[in-house]
């Protein structure tokens, strides 16, 4: 009896095992991403050749998607784990990191491709100290709302992918340019579609909107968020409140993730026009791709613009 | 009429005089062409010869133009670089004669060159500083937790079998020092030291409540953790006080487990390699619970001696925002030798542990909304444990072999809490505690406590908490009635572990 017992109990380990020693999925590189924006990025420059999973959905918070227990499996064969960087990620990678036990993926492998790579950022603080709030201590991560920084991240997914997959060098190249040709067009159309809201002055509730102003000119006033990660209080929304009215704020930008009450009380109390922008692919409804979804944040801030702002004059 | 003959050499005459004329005419044509082409050649190399000799003559008077204005230009540089050197010299005359903070000994540099010279050695110097290494960079993460409990209970340490005083309290439960780092490229370290207040004489006390080493690079889906751990048992035995989603850590867990899962051991994790997460744990330690006595202290243990412990859980979406985790686990030590020495019952007798047994069950119900998950948030969280261990039974009290006997106890506790949060520094929940004696079952103890929570920021949250805390006559304990304010903060690291997810 304890024979059997122990033959079968040596069988299943050895199917387990051999199971586990399988290459899962022919030639495919397998690709998660953390955000949908990064997921967009890696499909199309893998083509046919990548299997890609992005661990948002598109409506999370990008600081913090909840860590499901389910993303392990799909990080534990992982070739390349794709992240923003610059710290956005940290409230919920490392523990998931560490959770897939795949050392293929961990900080500092070729599978670990921190997109941040080449990117200058912006607001790097002074001190890393928590009573400016939840602070990125190596800058602003939200590089990619700028086209023309998300091409860096383009360019460090293809060097991932090349290094992973040599043997698809030529497709990989292929449908690079194919989606750069593509983007550098879309930035020229975006570029002169926001032309007349040049100088637009707006406030959103993170402060995602960084690279995204400095690229299209527009003035980024300030956020409703006391600090980052800090929900603001009654007295830092009426200074807010008043600052706003005093400069002609004309647009409140309410992220996805937040709650509307407050966004919707600042722009009723300052006459400013509420708009809902997304931050990643999916955020809202017909934003699935990278492109779609700054299409949509250029058209909302140039209809914005132009009922409240410098574009309706 | 004309005769055929005369026709046809009419005919012929006719042809040849035609031909004749033809002929005459081309040859004339070809003439005249041939003396018109002989005159345009003549003509076409004259007007070359004129073109060449202009072309040559405007080339010449181009090169001497460009050479003189060349020439002009080199002076004029010249002229001005002499002026501009000349004023330079004169300034640095005057910089010279200003009253100067430089050090002794340092010399007005001289001329571009020298300056360029300086800059590139400033940057030569900056960019080496960046590139050295300094003794402090290897130092680990630290993070320090503090937490307070201010509280008033109705009811007397005696009475309510706790090891707080009655009445109004405040106790410095825990300041807590964590650090953590990688220790090389196939492991890393952590230890969590902990400073608290005595319950009873109210002095400070230091101890280690867990220094491990986890291995970050097995094969096969492996990791191997070795040292002093909170081992993996249960649902919330194995997170830190202040990490608990209420004030106090739940009876059964008190009861059955000694509070934090602390052990002196080592414990294997593996992540089986197929699509669903399934997480299985087997660990083996000395001692097994932070509030319990060591195991066996100053005696020879055999491998019996030790606690062994396992969990097996696992995870499923059932929509996009609703999930549930759950698990079962179990801890056997087979031969407890005096853990917790002789505990006397109210009815005269003493109970020593000879063989330690718990199972349990969880399950975390969890809705995390996607899209604001970081402002609303429901979890239902439910353990179920079994003890069922052996004592060794005195019924006099004291050792005396020839009355004593084994006597097998199969006691069950449970706990189960719901949290709702509505805004991102808001939540409050219930909490219910039920758990019968380990020595004696019928002693029954429940629990009820609402609790609500106000986090001003991600490390600095206070908690309100009510407890009634009643027991069944069999106890022997009074009623208890307990408010806690429970004042917890972070300062410096403080990472987000898989584990408090």
């Amino acid at each position: 009896m304890k024979t059997n017992l122990f033959r079968l109990l040596s069988l299943t380990m050895a199917a387990v095992l051999g199971l586990a020693a399988l290459p899962a999925g022919a030639a495919k590189v397998r690709v998660v991403t953390t955000l949908t924006d990064l997921a967009d990025f890696a499909r199309n420059v893998g083509g046919d050749h990548v299997d890609v999973f992005s661990l948002a959905t598109g409506v999370e918070d990008t600081h913090g998607v909840p860590m499901k227990p389910s993303f392990v499996p799909f990080m534990n064969r992982a070739d390349l784990l794709v992240l923003v960087g610059f710290g956005c990620e940290h409230a919920f990678l490392p523990a998931l990191l560490e959770a897939s036990k795949n050392p293929r993926i961990q900080y500092g492998r070729p599978g670990y491709v921190d997109c941040a790579k080449g990117i200058v950022p912006a607001e790097v603080p002074k001190s890393t100290d928590h009573s400016a709030g939840d602070v990125h201590p190596y800058g602003n991560p939200h590089y990619i709302l700028d086209p023309v920084l998300a091409k860096t991240a383009i360019q460090n997914i293809y060097d991932a992918l090349v290094v992973v997959a040599p043997q698809y060098r030529e497709d990989f190249t292929r449908n690079r340019e194919a989606y750069l040709a593509k983007l550098d067009a879309k930035i020229a159309e975006w570029k002169e579609t926001l032309l007349p809201a040049r100088g637009e002055k707006f406030v959103s509730y993170h402060e995602h909107w960084v690279y995204f102003a400095k690229r299209f000119n527009l003035v980024y006033f300030g956020t409703i968020e006391l600090k980052p990660g800090i929900d603001p209080t009654a007295r830092y929304i009426e200074s807010l409140v008043a600052s706003m009215k005093a400069e002609h704020v004309p647009v409140v930008v309410r992220e996805p993730q937040f709650p509307e009450k407050v966004p919707a009380m600042i722009a009723r109390q300052t006459g400013a026009k509420l708009v809902k922008l997304p931050i990643m692919p999916g955020g809202v409804p017909n934003t699935e791709t990278y492109i779609k979804m700054m299409d949509y944040i250029v058209h909302t801030m140039l209809e914005a613009s132009k009922e409240k702002g410098v574009a309706s004059r | 009429m004309i005769p055929a003959n005369e026709n046809s050499e009419f005919n012929l005459s006719m042809k040849l005089r035609t031909l004749l004329w033809c002929a005459s005419t081309l040859l004339l044509s070809v003439l005249i062409v041939q003396a018109q082409g002989t005159n345009d050649n003549e003509k076409f190399e004259n007007q070359l010869k004129q073109l060449q000799e202009k072309f040559d003559k405007q080339q010449r008077e181009m090169r001497e133009s460009f050479e003189k204005q060349q020439r002009e230009l080199r002076e004029s540089f010249d002229r001005m670089s002499r002026e501009q050197q000349a004023e330079i010299e004169a300034l640095k005359k005057q910089i010279a004669a200003m009253p100067t903070n430089a050090p002794p000994g340092a010399q007005p540099e001289s001329g571009t060159a020298d300056q360029i010279k300086e800059l590139n050695e400033k940057v030569e110097a900056v960019v080496e500083a960046q590139t050295k290494t300094r003794p402090n960079e290897f130092n680990p993460s630290i993070g320090l937790v503090g937490e307070t409990i201010f509280s008033y209970s109705s009811q007397g340490a005696a009475a309510t079998n706790g090891n707080r005083a009655g009445g109004f309290d405040v106790f410095q439960r825990s300041v807590e020092l964590n650090v953590a780092a990688s220790v090389d490229p196939f492991a890393k370290g952590y230890v969590v030291a902990n400073a608290s207040a005595d319950p009873v004489t109210g002095d400070a006390t230091f101890g280690i409540e867990e220094a491990a080493l986890q291995t970050t690079s097995l094969p096969w889906n492996l990791e191997l953790k070795a040292g002093r751990f909170f081992g993996e048992f249960g649902r919330l035995s194995y997170i830190h006080d202040h990490e608990l989603p209420f004030v106090n850590r739940p009876l059964a867990l008190d009861q059955y487990i000694g509070g934090e899962s602390r052990t002196d051991g080592a414990q294997v994790n593996w992540l089986p390699p197929i699509p669903h997460y399934v997480s299985l744990t087997l660990g083996a330690g000395n001692g097994f619970g932070g509030d319990s006595p060591l195991n066996n202290p100053g005696t020879y243990r055999a491998l019996s001696g030790f606690n062994y412990f396992g969990r097996l859980s696992s995870y499923f979406n059932l929509t996009p925002d609703w999930n549930v985790e759950t698990g079962g686990s179990g801890l056997i030590n087979p031969s407890t030798q005096d853990r917790g020495g002789a505990i006397a019952q109210p009815n005269g007798s003493a109970m020593t542990e000879k063989q330690r047994q718990v199972v349990g069950f969880d399950f975390k119900l969890n809705w995390v909304p996607l899209q604001n998950n970081q402002f609303r948030g429901f979890t239902w969280g439910t353990e179920v444990l079994y003890s069922d261990s052996r004592y060794l039974v005195e019924p006099d009290g004291a050792q005396n072999p020839a009355g004593e006997f084994m006597d097998r106890v199969g006691s069950l506790g449970l706990y189960s809490y719901m949290t709702y949060k509505w805004h991102r520094q808001w939540s409050a929940g219930f909490l219910f505690d039920y758990v019968q004696n380990a020595q004696n079952h019928d002693d029954e103890t429940f629990a009820y406590s609402p609790y609500i929570t106000y986090a001003l920021s991600h490390w600095n949250q206070l908690r309100l908490q009510y407890t009634h805390t009643d027991h069944n006559a069999v106890a022997g304990l009074s009623p208890d009635d307990a408010v806690y304010l429970q004042w917890a903060w972070i300062i410096g690291s403080h990472a987000h572990g898989w584990q408090q997810r």
